[in-house]
């Protein structure tokens, strides 16, 4: 057996992060190249692609991991499910309900997926209830927990919930459980963190969740205390996406030559909206500390900054943070740019994602799948992704950024094992085959439980 | 002709082994530690599926690493409370030298108890990320393959996923409350071969991934068939 060790391989001392930070160059830092040419950016979105069928996924997680899905249905062969969210397009959970609901049809569990409809004023109070439910300020007036209710109850007038199970995403429709029948299991799926929730919100929805069989929440401190079981579902991507599935070497370059981007030299990469909780900025001043001693390339991927005010200054600064550097290339994608994504991921050394604030990090699992040694901030859900040392590098400060940019670009082969255990990790817990396994699995477990 | 008496290529077992597989479902639980006087005091309280979920469960969950990984306690004491001897011992713990949760349970209350005991000021020094103890709800489930002789039996094992090769290999000594595991059994009871049986059992199973287990494992069966 193999006793854990501390402070090996990659590990940065007090020393060395003052050393990261202060210490003299032992190289002449390289000479910058000319000026990069335009960025070209797609300007069109791709036509949809068709969604893949359960045996799609064998190469990946290999025969006996589909089959054990099926297995795992039989039990269910003719029960009902039906999904309730608040969106058919945009945003995560949407994504996720389209890709999920299919395979849970092909294994025979028949899931239908409705949406709930409300006014202005409903989707304002529960964009409301959203941010205080991750700790934003809010009151919670009388006016807007009547304008909560209704919209429920009206849903709740439209939708037949008939089937075995009953699946309610988010803190917008929690309320419809006011309906269930006592033959029923109904799970709510919550999506977001809850653990600094506005207490006046939460003390409103607790009571409406509590009636519920069961919750689940993607990651272990996302939780509160419930009286009801609480199971843990890690969000997923799916491998065979346009943002994951493996591309040809041609492609990746042919991206690669659009963006401008020296395939010849390191390329560093952090993917992500135009947002401070991402910190862009600090991962350029890491880059530029790292720089000093490695030579490589900065790539900041990312979107938001057209339709969101913020982002906009965000962009903005990063930009600025550059100080003209073009060794630091700054891409603003619009949403349908996923293979662009998929081919900058690939065609990078490293991956970063020097969150200061997260919610799961997808971003970073879409790095592990691809193998790629990957550098984050130890926030929200990324410790459940990134184990320290073993599948990717957590770090807390620009400087420890740095020092890992150093270390990973200058000890290939650490980072090569690291990318390797991190592919195997998503593989195993964060696959959209990991989740059909999962439902799968809850529903058989509440079905030999007593409803409430 | 008894099965013991016939050649191993061609010699039916007197059961068939059936390879089944476990799906686990994490579960949540209200106990929680900001230190290690809260995780003794959690360790102690927590269902035994809890304890199963950071020990046995961890080690399928992590079955493609192979250096330094042994269990969740250990990981957390290193990463998070930054006691590298506390995680030296938690992470020696072998779950195949225990048949029962209680008994495991047990030992790693004595290894912290023991620690804190010895260091009391790290007892309620703030760890750096809570530990949430989770549990693990389980449902067995079938697999295609069934073996009646040898030659199924490692064409089964070349097939199954890893969660099956788990569950046959490393959680069936909680089930059969025996030093051994379902492979060593069958060798042993229904095709009479115990060097085979004995070999299996030897395999260590922290040093090496699950697939590099599959591997020894297919290696000692493919022996015993010449």
């Amino acid at each position: 057996m193999e006793p854990v060790e501390s402070n090996t391989v990659g590990e940065m001392t007090p020393q060395e992060v003052a050393q990261a930070s202060v210490s003299t160059p032992v190289s002449t830092p390289p000479a910058r190249p000319e000026r990069r040419k335009k960025p070209r950016i797609r300007e069109i979105p791709p036509e949809p692609v068709p969604s893949p069928h359960l045996d799609d996924y064998k190469d990946i997680v290999g025969a006996a991991y589909i089959d054990e899905i099926r297995f795992l249905a039989e039990a269910l062969k003719g029960k009902t499910v039906k999904m309730v969210n608040s969106t058919a397009v945009g945003g995560g959970v949407a994504e996720m309900l389209n890709q999920m609901v299919p395979l849970l049809n092909e294994v025979e569990v028949k899931t239908h997926w409705d949406v709930i409809t409300g006014g202005n004023d409903f989707f304002e109070v529960t964009k409301a209830f959203h941010n205080a439910l991750q700790g934003s300020d809010y009151h919670l007036t009388q006016q807007a927990r009547d304008i909560f209710l209704m919209h429920n109850h009206l849903n709740s007038q439209r939708i037949q919930f008939n089937e075995d199970f009953i699946v309610i995403h988010d803190p917008q429709p929690p309320a419809l459980v006011q309906s269930r029948d006592e033959s029923r299991r109904w799970v709510w799926r919550c999506h977001i963190d809850l653990s600094n929730p506005n207490r006046e919100v939460w003390e409103f929805l607790a009571p409406f969740i509590e009636r519920y069989d069961a919750a689940i929440f993607s990651s272990q401190s996302f939780t509160r205390q419930l009286a009801i079981p609480q199971y843990l579902f890690y969000p997923c991507i799916d491998p065979l996406s346009e943002k994951n599935k493996e591309l040809e070497a041609g492609s990746i370059q042919k991206v690669c030559d659009e963006f401008g981007i020296d395939r010849s030299r390191p390329i560093v990469t952090q993917v992500s909206r135009f947002d401070r909780a991402k910190d862009p900025v600090g991962v350029i001043q890491a880059f530029k500390q790292a720089r000093k001693y490695v030579d490589c390339q900065l790539v900041l991927a990312g979107g938001g900054a057209t339709d969101d005010p913020e982002g906009a200054a965000v962009l903005k600064e990063v930009r600025d943070a550059t100080d003209d550097d073009p060794d630091i290339i700054i891409l603003d994608l619009p949403p349908w740019c996923a293979l662009e994504i998929n081919a900058l991921q690939r065609a990078s050394t490293l991956i970063v994602q020097k969150s200061i604030r997260e919610g799961f990090g997808l971003t970073v699992t879409e790095a592990l799948w691809k193998a790629k040694p990957t550098i984050a901030g130890a926030v929200g859900g990324i410790p459940n992704q990134i184990i320290h040392k073993l599948t990717g590098m957590l770090v807390h400060s620009v400087d420890g950024c740095a020092y890992q940019m150093r270390y990973l670009l200058t000890h290939p082969d650490f980072a090569q094992q690291l990318g390797h255990n991190g592919r195997e990790h998503v593989k195993e817990n964060f696959l959209m085959t990991t989740n059909v396994r999962r439902w799968l699995l809850l529903f058989r477990i509440l079905l030999s439980s007593q409803p409430k | 002709m008894t099965a013991a008496m016939a050649p191993t290529l061609t010699r039916t077992a007197v059961k068939p082994f059936y390879f089944n597989t476990s799906a686990h479902l994490l579960r949540i639980t209200r106990q929680k530690a900001t230190n290690l006087s809260e995780f003794l005091q959690a360790l102690r309280e927590c269902p035994e599926n809890s304890i199963f979920q950071h020990t046995f469960r961890t080690l399928q969950e992590h079955h493609f690493i192979r250096e330094g990984f042994s269990n969740d306690f250990a990981h957390w004491a290193l990463s998070a409370c930054n006691e590298p001897s506390l995680a030296e011992n938690l992470a020696s713990v072998d779950v195949r030298e225990f048949t029962s949760v209680a008994e495991l349970r047990e030992r790693f209350v004595q290894i912290v108890q023991s620690f804190l005991e010895r260091s009391p000021v790290s007892a309620t020094r703030s760890a750096r990320e809570t530990f949430y103890f989770c549990a693990s709800d389980i449902v067995v489930i079938p697999t295609s393959f069934v073996a009646h002789t040898l030659p199924e039996f490692a064409e089964g094992l070349r097939q199954v996923s890893v969660h099956s090769l788990h569950h046959h290999f490393i959680e069936a000594r909680l089930r059969l409350k025996l030093m051994s595991n379902d492979f060593s059994q069958w060798l042993l009871e229904d095709l009479g071969l115990p060097d085979a049986a004995r070999q299996l059992n030897r395999i260590d199973i922290y040093t090496v991934t699950m697939e590099n287990v599959r591997q020894q494992i297919l290696r000692i069966v493919e022996r015993a068939l010449i």
